[in-house]
């Protein structure tokens, strides 16, 4: 968890960390909300059963010991018998019950706790998830930004717990801070939980999060030295900045459980996207190597297939469509796709999700001018706004367009939607290509149950290697998400869920 | 815009007109702004003619800085270049302008007219629909119908004239009002005159002066308002104009100030020429006020 | 008892607007097209047809439409502005969680603006061909004509990176409290900016009224039997015309109102300034339907009761109107 000279340094107590954020937080629980605005205030403020390291370990947070029943359908977590809320009552396997059902319930991701079936409790301090089906996800469901546990004395009285007053002021937790005021839309402030249950922690006396919705912002206050940090930056132009400025560091650590990959996504039931050749040749047209090191200026990497390179299920063993101009030109010839006498042998019109400017819009009015080398006229329909896109993908009334999605620590939760031909939605975020391969649904259906590990990757191996020799859609960039942070800040959090992680670690060198 | 009444005149009065033209002319001010607003228009008309290129284009590296050979007035984050976006996007930015002042004269004078004619009912009902739209706070009343029915050109025209027509209208009635009194509209009506016939053809230009220089002063107030939307990103993302280009380039302004300096220069520019010419027409077009200077 | 009956009258004819401003926001929810859900999915990072279902029950949009407005009506009587689902909170609370920023900065620039407005408009009258007059004059028009948005980025570009002696951004610096006058000072340097590009428009138009308002009382007739009293000029001028000219000044204030929340959108906008300004545009980037049409109730409301007020003062204020 460390990183730069905090091996040496001596950890000191006390001080204010400011933190930015380009997306406010509109309210606190992240057991009822997803999104970067509420998962990493949220983690600071609860305790999960779980936190996870870099490498993808599980470690003790809430639970001191955990085990897998024998025959995966049981998960049985032993708590801390110290650990209280901000309001000094204790946590009990009954908050860990009402949570984990809550979460179930009222979560958008909906398969991450799907086969949850009830929540036992034998003792205040055991609690025992039984499980419909082995599901192995949920140790990863299990961590800091997806599974916060809930007072069931504050968040159980009976009020819809997605517009429970709890949940944007007074929120009572047991993480290291708690929150002790809020300017909505500007800023608000954590302080230090004296009882919190991990002794010594947190360092910080203080975290004040600020917004800035603009980055431009952001970097002048960098520059000027009153912000410490600010996570999920992805602006190109800004993050060049950063690293040119010697007081400050950059990093693209601690997003991999995110797990964000930028793709053009085809209508595969729409001619002529549904010929096979023709996507190939588009995938070959497509100079990813142009996209990173000149649109990203190398700060993004090359996505590969359907999983991020980070995540444990990666499998690099995959069909790759090098940039080879002839290689498409020559598919398409065979797709029955001449050239007319001004050259051109397909329109077409691209969409992009409006929003990640970086990642999304400046992609797809890259697709005019690199699609044209091989006969493809493009016209980039600029989407009026979130709603007109997404109305587009759900109505299907598209031929390509970018998107993106997270992972969020496995598959399961934020990978399957994509891929699932039961997925094939009026909804945006689903499998909107509308790709369907029976092969498919049953090797993400049998991974989803497996418990072995090392049976569960060389099943989702085999789901890469059929998925990009499919080529529903074309694999572009990882996310460019990097922190940016003022060298004063040491053991800047670079676990896999990085900020949205507790950061009971970070201190302030003078 | 709270031009004063001016004096009735019989219709077809020929030597106020010039002696309008001459004041208007003999002001150094008017006289700059009507220069510079036909610079302007010209530009735009002629621009696009003369200069072939399509602005949406990448013409150079992003985010090059002004005054270099391959970009004179820089280009903005996409790479698109800022002085052909200046060239072309007059045209949307003086359309939507007249379109949006068009539509609120229009509406506001057949209001107005008829509000101040007919009186009575009439003139109550339409006052208060008048009314109505004056507390809708219009900027964001504006917004509301651009971010419901996706901003287009048109949509956005019809949501700034539908905001900005009741000062017209008032005015309207209030030379109506006083106009339908006197003697020439009264011998209109004795020799049988239809209604339509008195109000457009012996009152109505009687009541131009006034709603002249109303008018021009709304070209300009159109013009700040479909800015300000672009600015709040609800221009049109498929037509360069000003303000679109001040809306792309404000997350990037600090790095790449030219890009939204040189559009919001051109819109001042615009407007200034604009009320430039309103003043002077009101000095013109107002015996009143002549007489004072 | 006229005076009564007369605030009765306005009161009720206030009432009417506010109904008819619910109505229209009413229809404008129903006239969108697409389906508010579809946004909602966005920010919930995906969606279900269970959450859908929900969210249109939440909003009513499966009810028949005169029972919608029925229940639309009714709720706003009561105080609910609907619910943000982006925010995640009541509307209400909401709007009056921002207000207090807006109106800071309201206030301030309108201070601003109508102190140095009249004044430059009242130094303009006093010879209205000299160099002076010809000056505001032309500084008016300008500042009549330049984009409030425009003035704004300017002064971030200029402040941010040519003289940073201000702030260019936000409401208060990131810093725990401090004590109340150290607190007060901070929002204060960060007013300054917002404030005077807000008050630039502004100032232009009460120096442009002030001036033809003093010209025409001017040259009234009972400034020239001041005049031929034997009035010193200096007293014909303040005692005499300033009184009567600022009238209509005073009367634009109130009507104003609609067109300072305008430019207050575009500056907080600008400024990153946390107020409901911030909140439409932060509103419009979402899509969120119901803090918009809040937002557009709440300021209709605010600028009705201006207006109303604006009637009532001027009734108190000018003689004339109470005698007629």
């Amino acid at each position: 968890m460390l990183l730069a000279s905090a091996a040496v340094a001596q950890e000191k107590r006390g001080g204010t960390l400011v933190m930015g954020q380009s997306v406010p937080t509109a309210q606190f629980n992240n057991a009822v909300a997803s999104g970067t605005g509420v998962m990493v205030p949220g983690a600071q403020l609860f305790a999960s059963p779980l936190m996870h390291d870099e490498s993808w370990n599980p470690k003790p947070y809430l639970a001191e010991r955990w085990e897998i029943g024998a025959d995966a359908l049981s998960v049985t977590l032993h708590l801390r018998k110290d650990a209280v809320f901000h309001d000094g009552k204790p946590v009990t396997s009954e908050d860990v019950a009402f949570s984990i059902l809550a979460i179930r319930d009222n979560h958008p991701f909906n398969t991450m706790l799907r086969p949850v079936e009830r929540v036992d409790t034998p003792d205040p301090h055991t609690a025992i998830i039984r499980l419909k089906s082995p599901h192995p996800a949920i140790l990863y469901a299990m961590g800091p930004p997806l599974m916060p546990i809930l007072p069931k004395h504050v968040y159980g009285d009976g009020k819809p717990i997605k517009q429970h007053p709890n949940n944007a002021r007074n929120v009572v937790g047991s993480g290291p801070f708690r929150l002790v005021d809020v300017k909505p839309g500007d800023q608000f402030v954590l302080e230090r939980f004296d009882k919190f249950f991990i002794p010594g922690k947190p360092y910080l006396d203080r975290i004040i999060v600020k917004s800035y919705p603009d980055s431009q912002t952001s970097i002048l206050e960098f520059e000027a030295g009153r912000l410490h940090i600010q996570p999920f930056f992805n602006r190109v132009l800004e993050l060049e900045r950063a690293k040119g400025n010697a007081q400050l560091g950059v990093t693209g650590k601690g997003y991999e459980a995110v797990g964000g990959i930028n793709w053009l996504l085809f209508n595969n039931k729409k001619k002529p996207f549904d010929d096979i050749r023709v996507r190939q040749a588009i995938a070959h047209a497509i100079d990813k190597n142009f996209i990173v090191k000149a649109l990203h200026k190398g700060l993004s990497k090359a996505a590969t297939g359907p999983i991020h390179s980070g995540f444990p299920q990666y499998s690099p063993d995959v069909t790759a469509y090098p940039y080879d101009l002839k290689k498409a030109e020559q598919l398409l010839e065979a797709a029955g796709l001449k050239k007319g006498a001004d050259g051109i042998r397909l329109k077409l019109t691209c969409d992009y999700y409006p929003g990640d400017e970086d990642g999304q819009k400046r992609l797809a009015e890259y697709m005019k001018p690199a699609l044209k080398r091989v006969g493809i006229d493009v016209e980039v329909r600029a989407p009026a706004d979130f709603a007109a896109w997404a109305k587009r993908m759900a109505d299907k009334d598209f031929d390509i367009s970018m998107d993106a999605a997270f992972a969020w620590g496995d598959p399961v939760i934020g990978v399957n939607r994509t891929y699932l031909s039961s997925n094939i939605r009026p909804l945006v975020f689903t499998n909107n290509a509308q790709y369907v391969n029976p092969k498919v649904d049953e090797l993400l259906a049998t991974a989803e149950r497996e418990s072995d590990q090392a049976k569960r990757k060389a099943l989702y191996a085999e789901f890469q290697r059929i998925v990009t020799a499919d080529v529903p859609l074309y694999w572009l960039t990882e996310l460019p998400y990097h922190t940016i942070y003022n060298k004063k800040v040491q053991n800047v959090p670079t676990t896999i869920w990085g900020t949205a992680s507790p950061m009971m670690d970070v201190w302030l060198a003078d | 815009m709270s031009a004063p009444p001016s004096s009735p005149r019989a219709p077809d009065a020929q030597s106020p007109t010039r002696e309008a033209a001459q004041v208007f002319l003999r002001r150094p001010a008017a006289l700059a702004g009507l220069v510079l607003f036909a610079l302007i228009v010209g530009l735009s008309l002629l621009g696009p003619v003369l200069y072939e290129a399509d602005p949406f284009d990448i013409a150079s590296a992003p985010l090059t800085p002004p005054w270099s050979s391959e970009a004179w007035l820089g280009s903005d984050q996409q790479g698109r270049d800022v002085l052909t976006g200046l060239v072309y996007g007059g045209r949307a930015t003086l359309a939507v302008g007249a379109t949006a002042a068009g539509i609120a004269v229009l509406i506001g004078v057949t209001v107005g007219a008829l509000a101040g004619y007919f009186g009575g009912v009439v003139d109550e009902m339409l006052m208060r629909i008048a009314e109505f739209f004056q507390v809708l706070p219009a900027l964001l009343f504006a917004m509301v119908l651009a971010t419901l029915f996706s901003p287009s050109l048109v949509v956005i025209s019809l949501a700034i004239g539908v905001v900005s027509w009741p000062p017209t209208a008032r005015l309207t009635r209030a030379e109506f009002l006083k106009l339908r009194e006197l003697d020439f509209v009264a011998a209109e009506r004795v020799i049988g005159a239809s209604t339509g016939r008195i109000l457009w053809k012996a009152i109505l230009p009687n009541a131009l002066p006034p709603l002249i220089v109303s008018a021009t002063f709304a070209i300009g107030t159109a013009i700040l308002f479909e800015a300000s939307l672009s600015f709040l990103g609800l221009g049109d993302p498929n037509r360069m104009s000003w303000g679109l280009m001040i809306g792309a380039g404000r997350s990037y302004m600090l790095t790449c100030w030219w890009a939204v300096t040189f559009p919001g220069l051109m819109i001042f520019l615009a407007v200034l020429a604009i009320s430039l010419i309103g003043d002077g027409l009101n000095d013109a077009l107002n015996p009143k006020l002549r007489e004072r200077r | 008892m006229a005076l009564a009956a007369f605030v009765l009258r306005r009161f009720l004819y206030a009432a009417g607007l506010v109904l008819a401003v619910l109505v229209l926001n009413f229809v404008l929810i129903r006239l969108a097209p697409g389906d508010p859900t579809e946004t909602l999915a966005g920010q919930m990072g995906g969606m279900t047809e269970e959450i859908r279902t929900e969210l249109r029950q939440a909003y009513g949009l499966d009810l028949p439409m005169l029972q919608q407005l029925g229940i639309y009506v009714g709720r706003i009587l009561r105080g609910d502005l609907g619910y943000s689902y982006f925010f995640n909170l009541p509307v209400t609370s909401l709007i009056l969680e921002r207000m207090p920023a807006t109106i800071l900065l309201l206030l301030a620039s309108l201070t601003v603006s109508v102190t140095l407005g009249t004044t430059l408009g009242v130094l303009a009258s006093r010879r209205p061909q000299g160099l002076l007059s010809q000056l505001i004059t032309v500084g008016s028009v300008v500042g009549y004509s330049a984009p409030v948005f425009w003035t704004g980025m300017l002064l971030v570009i200029l402040f941010a990176s040519v003289f940073p002696i201000l702030p260019v951004s936000g409401i208060r610096s990131a810093a725990v409290s401090q004590g109340a006058l150290r607190d007060a000072l901070d929002v204060a340097r960060h007013l300054v900016l917002p404030a005077l590009s807000l008050s630039f428009v502004q100032m232009a138009q009460y120096s442009r009224l002030t001036r033809a308002s003093m010209l025409d009382v001017l040259g009234a007739d009972y400034i020239r039997t001041a005049r031929a009293k034997g009035l010193g000029e200096s007293s014909v001028f303040f005692k005499h015309a300033l009184r009567n000219a600022i009238l209509p000044v005073v009367t634009i204030i109130g009507l104003q109102f609609g067109n300072m929340l305008a430019g207050a959108i575009v500056v907080e906008t600008v400024f990153n300034w946390p107020g409901l300004g911030r909140l439409a545009f932060d509103s419009v980037l979402r899509r969120d339907y119901p803090t918009l049409l809040g937002l557009l109730f709440f300021s209709s409301l605010l600028v009705i009761v201006a207006n109303q007020m604006t009637d009532l003062a001027y009734r108190f204020v000018d003689p004339r109107i109470k005698a007629g």
